[in-house]
């Protein structure tokens, strides 16, 4: 994958957060096991397999994300509007990776979201991953998996 | 002048940023009708008027294909401008949104600025976006 793969998603996610929800970050070594709250998720899909995009982060910083999205302050956002936030992050995220790969095949799918715990997935075997830190702390991480049909 | 508008897409929170980034933009906004797919829209349609409709491609039940193709057939939105605000990559689906009677698009991640040139274009209403609110002076 991997480093290209790597500067791919972090070139993405730079771009979506900063332009949607006017946040940056700062980018990390992706460790396994980090205590984030919320997932979201979409996939790529061609006749082959399947590119999984996970996004996770903490809710603080989900929280934070969706009142700048939505223009409103922190106390006004609600568990509906959290969601939704995050899965556009995922949508668009999967949307800018699709452009960078180029490839006419693939075709992107629905994204949705869960709150860590609840539905979780087992992304260690992902083969590319991102961490990012907003102003110093650790804030989520961003994995994708190819997954063959 | 005022514009009846209609927004689809399946995030309400993307509805209602696309609201806000039309209004910063200076588009006065009478009516605004929301669906969160195609066939919702053509629901709550139902012969009523609007100026211009604004859609996301990917959408469960009808997605952008299906609504364009659909709404074309009634005479009374044929020439309805559809904007579609999607993270559809392929140049070649885009296209195909325009040969199905698409007015123009925008990808998402989106800056005001391009949603309001390019509905400055399709609506042909410069002034109206002069006389608004400026991008610049907001504070969203």
């Amino acid at each position: 994958m991997a480093l290209e793969q790597e500067q791919v998603l972090r070139d993405v996610i730079s771009e979506v957060l900063e332009a949607m929800f006017f946040a940056m970050v700062d980018f990390e070594e992706c460790g396994p096991g980090r205590p984030f709250d919320y997932e979201s998720e979409i996939h790529l899909l061609n006749h082959n397999g399947r590119i999984a995009i996970s996004l996770r982060v903490s809710e603080g910083f989900a929280r934070m994300l969706t009142a700048n999205f939505l223009g409103i302050e922190e106390y006004q956002v609600n568990d509906d509007d959290l969601e939704d936030s995050l899965k556009e992050l995922a949508n668009m995220v999967g949307g800018g990776y699709h452009a960078r790969i180029n490839h006419p095949d693939w075709q992107l799918g629905i994204p949705r979201v869960w709150k860590i715990g609840v539905e979780g997935v087992d992304s260690t075997q992902a083969s590319a991953g991102v961490g990012f830190a907003f102003f110093g702390e650790s804030a989520g991480s961003a994995v994708v998996n190819y997954l063959p049909c | 002048m005022s514009y009846n508008v209609m927004l689809v897409d399946d995030s309400r929170s993307m509805r209602k940023v696309i609201l806000k980034t039309l209004q910063l933009s200076g588009f006065e906004i009478g009516e605004c009708l929301e669906a969160s797919n195609g066939q919702e829209a053509l629901d709550i349609l139902e012969g009523k008027w609007i100026d211009l409709i604004l859609s996301d491609v990917h959408m469960p039940v009808m997605d952008g294909f299906g609504f364009i193709r659909a709404l074309r057939e009634k005479d009374i939105y044929k020439d309805t401008p559809v904007v579609f605000v999607t993270t559809e990559a392929n140049e070649d689906r885009l296209n195909q949104l325009m040969v199905l009677g698409g007015s123009g698009y925008i990808r998402k991640p989106f800056r005001p600025e391009e949603i309001r040139a390019l509905l400055g274009r399709i609506m042909g209403e410069t002034d109206g976006f002069r006389a608004g609110t400026s991008v610049e002076g907001c504070d969203f």
